[in-house]
């Protein structure tokens, strides 16, 4: 119940944050709705006019009540533009934004564990030192750099581009994956990365602790050692760690989405954000702040499961 | 019924012969007529676009262009974002030739007669045409259409009213034959160009009544044109059919549009022409180009856009800058060259001064640059500007001006270069401010700038277009809030003189007011790069103007 309340305040505060700014923020959206040369010839009559009817001539306070009133309601807004509303938006776009952060995820464990685990068995030897190097220049490099990297490489190498519009799983599993794995791998790369150094300085804490040695002591196998004593009380830092990540994934998909030319909700909300399309803006960066809280607020409750001496009042 | 408007029947080739006869016996066609070898200027009655005898019917074009409108209503819009998705599936009263993209040809207006004061226009409209819901096609929707342009209703911000400034009474004098009654004649040249732009597409009457005027919203609204909506898919793809009772028998030729979402200059626009995943290509980048061009089984084309790179001075906020000596100076200070050479791999452009450097009035490229100002070798423009910077007394330069930056790779490529020529030859210094493209206008609008670079576009490549939107003084376009009588005074005679050789005198002679006291600085003229699988016929945009007028894909065809 303390988190659900802790997680909504956080929610209520974004909301407030996000609000404010988009109102405060120099800007006209009028310009991208009448273009540049409309916009120049706009009377303060049609101004006002067309500010009323996208309800931004109401008090701010009402504004801000009316927006949580309609999330309550489940009515998330239209965009100021094309008419389409946001939950349009998210239900064609959403699906391709969550594989590719699936995708990151599954890929960001499959890769940085095993680095980390390796690295952590053998320190400082040849592998641990590439394993590092490699870790530090993932963190290092841009995703949208990789991404153009990638896109460009398959381009002039194979004359390969992915499918330039939407094909979700369910109508082309095929199709769809070869949109979501360039976004998902590089993504997943640069979050593998952490993963790989949280994950080697962890298992190089628990394999010096007692009931490690004590493990070997009685004969065990290695791997035995390491996959049933070890890795359990190492990952609970990396579980963490990876609900943060969570953020980092969300953040650079919109960079990626758009290096790779995926019309997912991250390249939506770009768009938006350089339209001064305030209803999609604001709701979208709710949803992603939902997201973020809930995954952290599970990760939490992972805990108590994994680790029984942690118990939640 | 008899079908005297549908004119199927009609010759298809325009001999010269034919043409002057008809020439002779209608105003407008005889002004025209004599300038033919100019296409800018051209008019011909009887050339509706016919399909290419050697066309093959069927297949589907898929085309990749920025097609992702703030909103859908074309007569409120500026952006290819618009005119690229939705041109096809409407018509205009008169259209420029899909063959030059400058001769002005008959549309849903298949006659034109303009009285020889020049102050009626009397257009006889096609008959049997039907909009996409079944409904026809008749004078009160003209009506209707240009009332809305001419005079836009409240909350309706329409960029083209300016052009039709001078339209009085629109009299329907029967179901298919309709009259522009003027205040005052303007050139015939303009006011064609006006009425075959683009952006005038005909809606329904109805449908303008049934939104109370405003069509921002309304996705798919009837249009005549030869494509009908299938469905669309925001920042994706929008789909059209053929419209099979299109007017124009026998067109379109395809049977289907894919138009993809694709950001202009983008790598992705690149990627995804090179790629083969589209047959053409709008608003490619350079390099995209360029490697288009190399590849077999491909034509790349340039041509012109009707947009100028520039920057403004604000006159009004800043004192050195209301001096004409001083705008004279930074006008002389810059290296157009360098700074086309600058951006070449990000977008294509061209040096000019202050009136397009291809319409057939300017000052030919080849003497422009012997002038100061546009000279390879910039150190002589350079040692006047100083001379002017002293006369003016800021020989010692001018400190802390704010240059506003819009937040695109172009402009911010430019700043920087502008910003060091500035201090190398003048003394003069700046501080960029890059900011968004609604930020950009909000501080323009405000005059929250010493110095801002952007873009603007026009409608038409007629001098008086420029003159008024760009220069006027109260020009929505005039950023600088610069004035001068003489030129205010000038212009306006030149959008009344309908004789050309005597206009093009004027402009030469506004041409020199502008280069003596700018009210702007030109950076550069912005091309046009589009790429085409030789499997697409019929269009080749090498000749034409922009990228607003000529979108309809009826007459292209797929082997």
């Amino acid at each position: 119940m303390r988190r659900a309340f802790y997680a909504a305040i956080t929610l209520f505060g974004v909301s407030l944050s996000v609000f404010v700014i988009l109102r405060i923020l120099p800007g006209d959206p009028l310009v991208a709705i009448l273009g540049a040369e409309g916009h120049a010839q706009m009377r303060p009559t049609d101004r006002a006019r067309i500010m009323a009817d996208l309800g931004l001539s109401d008090p701010l306070p009402v504004q801000y009540v009316r927006w949580l009133g309609d999330i309550a309601a489940g009515r998330l807004g239209k965009s100021f533009f094309r008419g389409d509303t946001v939950a349009e938006q998210i239900l064609h776009r959403g699906p391709i934004s969550a594989e590719i952060g699936v995708l990151a995820l599954i890929v960001s464990w499959l890769v940085g564990l095993p680095v980390g685990i390796l690295s952590a068995l053998k320190p400082n030897s040849m592998p641990d030192g590439l394993a590092r190097a490699l870790s530090v220049m993932f963190i290092a490099i841009p995703g949208f750099w990789l991404g153009m990297l990638i896109v460009l490489a398959l381009l002039f190498w194979f004359g390969y581009k992915a499918p330039i519009v939407i094909v979700h799983f369910w109508n082309n599993p095929w199709q769809n994956l070869q949109i979501v794995v360039g976004p998902g791998v590089v993504l997943g790369l640069a979050q593998g990365a952490y993963i790989a150094r949280m994950s080697r300085s962890c298992m190089l804490e628990v394999i010096s602790e007692d009931f490690v040695r004590t493990a070997r002591a009685k004969g065990l196998r290695e791997w035995l050692v390491v996959m049933r004593h070890a890795l359990p009380n190492a990952l609970l830092p990396v579980i963490t760690i990876s609900g943060v990540l969570l953020g980092f994934v969300l953040g650079g998909s919109v960079a990626v989405e758009q290096a790779f030319g995926v019309p997912g909700l991250g390249r939506a909300l770009v768009t938006a954000v350089i339209e001064r399309d305030i209803i999609v803006v604001q709701n979208l960066v709710l949803l992603y702040a939902v997201i973020f809280v809930g995954v952290n607020v599970l990760v939490d409750l992972s805990y108590a499961w994994l680790d029984p001496r942690i118990r939640y009042g | 019924m008899k079908d005297r408007t549908n004119d199927q029947d009609r010759p298809v080739s325009v001999n010269r012969r034919a043409f002057l006869k008809r020439a002779g016996t209608v105003g407008a066609g005889a002004v025209v007529a004599s300038r033919l070898h100019r296409p800018g200027l051209a008019a011909a009655q009887d050339a509706t676009v016919r399909p290419d005898p050697a066309s093959k019917r069927g297949g589907t074009l898929r085309y990749a262009v920025h097609n992702a409108p703030a909103h859908f209503d074309v007569h409120q819009s500026g952006t290819v974002a618009n005119i690229g998705p939705q041109s096809p599936m409407y018509d205009t009263l008169l259209r420029r030739s899909p063959k030059d993209g400058q001769t002005i040809i008959p549309d849903l207006a298949w006659k034109w007669e303009i009285s020889p004061d020049s102050k009626k226009y009397t257009f006889h409209l096609r008959r049997g045409v039907k909009f996409h819901d079944g409904a026809d096609f008749t004078a009160e929707d003209v009506k209707a259409t240009y009332e809305r342009i001419a005079r836009p209703p409240k909350g309706v911000v329409i960029p083209r009213t300016p052009l039709f400034a001078t339209v009085g009474d629109i009299v329907v004098v029967n179901p298919h034959t309709i009259e522009f009654r003027m205040t005052e004649p303007r050139p015939k040249a303009y006011m064609l160009g006006a009425f075959a732009s683009g952006w005038n597409i005909i809606v329904r009457k109805k449908t303008l009544e049934e939104h109370g005027g405003n069509l921002r919203q309304v996705m798919n609204y009837p249009g005549t044109g030869p494509f009908r909506h299938v469905s669309r898919k925001d920042k994706e793809v929008w789909i059209q059919e053929r419209f099979p009772d299109y007017w124009n028998k026998g067109l379109p030729l395809v049977d289907k549009l894919e138009i993809y979402h694709m950001m202009p200059f983008s790598p992705e626009l690149g990627a995804t022409f090179l790629s083969g995943k589209v047959d053409y290509a709008r608003l490619l980048d350079p390099v995209s180009w360029r490697k288009a061009k190399e590849m077999q089984g491909v034509t790349a084309a340039a041509f012109n856009q009707s947009v100028i790179q520039a920057f403004w001075m604000n006159t009004q906020k800043n004192k050195a800058l209301a001096d004409p000596r001083v705008r004279r100076a930074i006008h002389l200070a810059m290296d157009r060259h360098t700074l086309v050479d600058v951006v070449k791999d990000t977008a294509p452009m061209q040096v000019g001064g202050f009136v397009y450097p291809f319409h057939e009035m300017s000052t030919p490229v080849a003497e422009l640059e012997k002038k100061l100002g546009y000279q390879k070798d910039v150190k002589p423009a350079v040692q006047e500007a100083r001379r002017l910077m002293k006369e003016a007394g800021y020989g010692n330069g001018v400190k802390n001006l704010d240059f506003v930056v819009r937040d695109v790779a172009t402009f911010k490529l430019w700043a920087v270069a502008i910003q060091a020529m500035l201090k190398e030859h003048l003394n003069i210094e700046s501080n960029l401010r890059v900011v968004q493209v609604s930020v950009w206008f909000d501080e323009a609008a405000a005059g929250n700038f010493d110095l801002a670079i952007s873009a603007i576009v026009s409608t038409l490549m007629d001098p008086s277009d420029i003159f008024s939107a760009w220069y006027g003084k109260d020009g929505p376009q005039n950023y600088s809030r610069w004035t001068n009588p003489v030129f205010h005074d000038l212009a306006s005679q030149i959008e009344r003189e309908v004789d050309d050789t005597r206009r093009k005198t004027m402009v030469r002679k506004a041409e020199e007011i502008l280069e003596n006291d700018p009210p702007l600085i030109p950076v550069s003229y912005e091309q046009i790069y589009d790429a085409w699988y030789n499997r697409v016929h019929g269009q080749n945009p090498s000749t034409y103007f922009g990228i607003y007028d000529v979108v309809r894909w009826d007459q292209v065809w797929l082997s």
